[in-house]
């Protein structure tokens, strides 16, 4: 393997659902010759698409959890991430756009940018990863990559320019003219393996020309010398347009766009030289670090293999042997028997196995170097963690996690059941920090939370697929919360003598809304009213109350509660009383902090012909939604809202029966709002009646 | 006391010509500029003036997204707000956000025509009424005066209040109408009842009253903004 970090590309593959971003990866393994047999997503042959190694993935030919592989394209190493294309696994690309250098962002040529690839695109910018875009399936009706390199500046603002010129689209695409060589590339043999060099057609030498011109004119911006050359006319190197097209995409100023069709095998070879040239290997991208010796100060990890190690744990598998765990390092190296610091537990972790991973499959490696992306067999972490040499403390920033929207109350149909589900639930939680579960001991039921309908089915599906754990699932219900909005006293006294030692216990001091975060304690006791050893314990009861608030039985979030006075018994305190004074003290002040219910609300896009916008607005408006904008380009129109999750059940039916199945709608988590004084008092209603039948 | 601040902020106060706004009924407003020098930040702010009324507000965006026009609304009242973040403020916000929308059209796609027929979805289906039209990129050059008394035909018609209007001038051409108002508006100002003009000076940027019919303040009365926000400088 080479040690030359110029020489790697760790990048991901994003985009859209269904623009192919899975058949091209296949594509990318079958010309690096990591695999010797191409096989379709939905293809006939059964197998499935290489990338797609879940069952349930296969089946449904769409990509639910990234899966990590590396190839060789000439003499550069590329870690590749594929990445799902649904806004419920989102946090699956939030995690590789984190620990990636580069990306590949795949269109259709027909749907364009849609609404995911603006919440990929947006997520790519957060995390500053440059970027090529992949205009695939030119081969279908109605192919126009030009319109989708117009919609890449209109739509998500990208100085979007062709650097290549599809020859003939639709069923006529044959090739590509390359607009830094001004040749014309052909893709022959029986998977399109052998790439063919030869002038451009005549008929498209004026347009190629055009087109060239186009992109000189806008990749000069980032060359001085390649302008100087331009102004005197003179012949113009390829080698200084890649220089510049380069500067371009690492300043993240300017997005190279390339056309083909992955599935007709044509021009994916052309984009891996792209990869090559313009996307950026680890030294070019900046990442940081946070010092926890020196107040979680921010510093730039070198990459250097030389230094202290620094690695990031960014997903967790749990397979047939053990957990895996996928790893980036940013500097140092890592060999087979080494011992590393956990930043978050301290404990030391011996790395017993290495590897990298193809697909589901691997290959046992003995070391890595600076930049690379590797899994560990064995080791006992969370997503997230930092590894470190030991020489060094310091944690990589942390990533952006959204909190679950939607819940699922699940029942195991019997005992074997019940014991696989727990197996399956621990999993589950433990690889994807956006699935949460808990029991509600009222009702006994077992719930599990996510970020979508389809989130929660896929897992559901997957505890009987993977774990044989059936499970009687009831209607999805929203994840309220609840909040205070003004600040209130407290002060409550625990007092119980019923024979024995007794419980005492006084709690005294006021909440408040908290403006940032869920919860927060604070111990202003002075005077010793308290013990110290109790202080704890009131934390401790504070948080059990916020666990169901008093309205709806939603947790409760943003809550400062502050102790200033208390009492105690040298005989009847205990950890228990103090626990349940705090109990009483939350509860007593919690109707007086006006309490109110809060419920998540949807970024909703809706995409359709303009003839129905008036129909797609009038659907919105029925839910409660807020319009934000539309958008009309051509005969399409998006429309742009905030909509309460509860209210878009059953919307994609609801969309299509409007639309004649022409719309089709995205939605993302927003924010939490405030629910209308009706809902408020329904949501009321319904928990007090079910608390009666309980 | 949120609501309070974002008003003392809003330029068409401090000039004292919102009334005027509210209560002719069915006037035309102009921003112009060269390109770049904020002139939807000032239509931005004159929505926000409306919505603090109590008025709804559609955001007409010519060649321009819809996040980028959402973003302008976000960077300016986070500016007027950067000094009060109370709950209270936060809620106003959130309240005076409801009242705007955001309609984007491609150059090539725009038409007083269309605007009316999406308006008409919006109105017959009781989605939303606006009472005040802000159009950000429409293209004067390409606009004749019978177009433009389309539009003011078209607000009577729709029950709106006011529709403000923003137009590029070029440094090269110097026509004017009588009124002192410059290309490409020269042969249209009778339409409007208020005419700003921004233009640097100094290090900072003058906000300038060209024409303004019943209002208070006379033609040539400026107000300097600061350049970096858009808002009013402060002494």
């Amino acid at each position: 393997m080479s040690v030359d970090l110029s020489n790697v590309r760790n990048i991901g593959i994003s985009a859209h659902i269904d623009s192919g971003k899975t058949t091209l990866t296949e594509r990318i393994l079958f010309y690096t010759d990591r695999i010797h047999a191409i096989h379709d997503v939905r293809g006939k042959d059964g197998v499935g698409a290489k990338m797609d190694s879940m069952e349930l993935e296969r089946e449904r030919g769409i990509t639910i959890q990234s899966a990590a592989t590396f190839c060789n394209w000439k003499g550069k190493d590329i870690n590749i991430i594929d990445t799902p294309g649904h806004v419920d696994f989102t946090i699956e690309v939030e995690r590789a756009l984190r620990v990636l250098d580069g990306a590949v962002l795949v269109l259709c040529s027909v749907g364009g940018v849609q609404s995911q690839s603006i919440t990929v695109n947006r997520q790519m910018t957060r995390y500053k990863v440059p970027r090529i875009a992949f205009i695939n399936k030119c081969d279908r009706t109605g192919a126009n990559p030009e319109r989708v390199t117009a919609q890449l500046r209109e739509k998500l603002g990208l100085n979007a320019h062709m650097v290549q010129l599809p020859i003939g689209l639709e069923n006529d695409l044959v090739g590509v003219i390359d607009l830094v060589t001004m040749k014309a590339l052909y893709f022959d043999g029986d998977n399109g393996e052998v790439v063919r060099e030869e002038e451009i057609p005549a008929a498209l030498q004026e347009r190629a020309q055009e087109k060239r011109e186009e992109l000189l004119e806008a990749v000069s911006m980032f060359s001085d010398e390649l302008m100087e050359v331009m102004l005197e006319e003179g012949d113009i190197d390829p080698a200084l347009i890649h220089a510049a097209v380069r500067k371009g995409t690492l300043s993240l100023e300017l997005t190279p766009v390339f056309v083909g069709s992955a599935y007709k095998n044509k021009a994916v070879q052309p984009m891996l030289d792209g990869v090559n040239a313009y996307l950026p290997c680890p030294t070019d991208v900046e990442n940081v670090a946070l010092d926890l010796n020196n107040e979680e100060k921010e510093f730039a990890v070198s990459n250097d293999p030389d230094d202290p190690l620094i690695m990031l744990a960014f997903k967790l598998e749990d397979g047939r042997y053990g957990q895996l765990t996928y790893v980036r390092t940013y500097q140092g190296k890592l060999s087979k028997g080494d011992t590393v610091f956990n930043s978050r537990t301290g404990k030391k972790v011996k790395i017993g196995r290495l590897c990298r991973m193809h697909s589901d499959e691997m290959e046992d490696i003995d070391f890595c170097g600076s930049g690379d992306i590797v899994a560990l067999f064995g080791v006992d972490c969370a997503s997230g963690d930092t590894f470190s040499s030991g020489d060094i403390s310091c944690s990589m920033s942390s990533m952006h996690i959204p909190e679950p929207v939607i819940s699922l109350a699940i029942v195991p149909v019997d005992n074997k059941a019940q014991i696989n589900m727990s197996k399956a639930l621990n999993r589950f939680t433990k690889e994807d920090p956006t699935f949460k579960t808990f029991v509600d001991h009222e009702t006994n039921e077992t719930i599990i939370s996510g970020m979508g309908e389809l989130h929660l089915e896929v897992y559901v599906e997957r505890m009987k697929r993977e774990y044989n754990a059936e499970v009687q699932v009831g209607a999805p219900q929203v994840a309220y919360r609840e909040a205070i909005t003004a600040r209130a006293d407290f002060n409550y006294t625990h007092k119980k003598q019923t024979g024995g030692s007794g419980q005492f216990g006084r709690v005294a001091g006021y909440m408040e809304p908290l403006e940032e975060g869920e919860y927060e304690f604070v111990d202003a006791i002075v005077g010793g009213s308290i013990p110290r050893e109790f202080i704890s314990s009131c934390d401790k009861g504070f948080q059990k109350s916020l666990v169901k608030g008093a309205l709806c039985g939603s947790v409760v979030t943003g809550v400062r509660c502050v102790i200033n006075d208390g009492a105690f018994h040298a005989v009847d305190s205990s950890d228990v009383a103090f626990q349940l004074a705090a109990i009483g003290a939350f509860k007593e002040g919690y109707m007086k902090a006006k309490p109110v219910i809060m419920e998540p609300i949807m970024k909703v896009s809706v995409e359709g012909p303009t003839e129905f916008q008036g129909s797609i607005m009038g659907s919105i408006n029925q839910r409660r939604g807020i319009i934000i904008g539309t958008m009309e380009e051509g005969n399409y129109t998006v429309v742009e809202a905030d909509v309460p999750l509860s209210e878009m059940f059953g919307y994609s039916t609801i969309l299509r029966s409007l639309t004649q199945g022409k719309a089709e709608f995205t939605m993302e988590f927003s924010a939490f709002k405030q629910v209308p004084k009706m809902v408020n008092d329904e949501l009321i209603k319904k928990y007090q009646s079910e608390k009666k039948n309980a | 006391m949120g609501k309070k601040n974002l008003v003392m902020n809003n330029p068409l106060r401090v000039l004292g010509i919102e009334k005027k706004v509210q209560e002719s009924g069915a006037g035309m407003g102009l921003v112009m500029a060269r390109a770049g020098l904020g002139k939807t930040a000032i239509l931005v702010q004159i929505a926000l003036d409306s919505m603090l009324w109590g008025d709804k507000v559609l955001h007409v965006s010519i060649g321009e997204g819809i996040d980028k026009t959402k973003a302008w609304y976000d960077d300016i009242l986070a500016l007027m707000t950067a000094e009060e973040k109370s709950e209270s403020m936060q809620v106003t916000v959130t309240e005076i956000m409801q009242k705007r929308m955001i309609m984007t059209f491609k150059e090539s796609n725009f038409s007083q025509a269309k605007l009316e027929e999406r308006l008409d979805d919006l109105v017959q289906q009781n989605i939303y009424k606006p009472v005040c039209l802000i159009i950000d990129g429409y293209d004067f050059q390409a606009g004749t005066h019978a177009a433009l008394q389309e539009f003011k035909e078209f607000m009577v018609r729709r029950g709106l209040k006011m529709i403000w209007f923003s137009a590029v001038t070029h440094r090269d051409d110097e026509r004017k109408s009588a009124a002192g108002i410059p290309a490409p508006c020269h042969e249209v100002d009778d339409l409007f009842d208020i005419v700003m003009f921004i233009a640097p000076k100094d290090n900072a940027i003058d906000l300038k009253i060209l024409k303004c019919v019943n209002c208070a303040v006379n033609a040539g009365t400026s107000l300097t903004l600061d350049p970096s926000t858009m808002l009013i400088q402060k002494a």
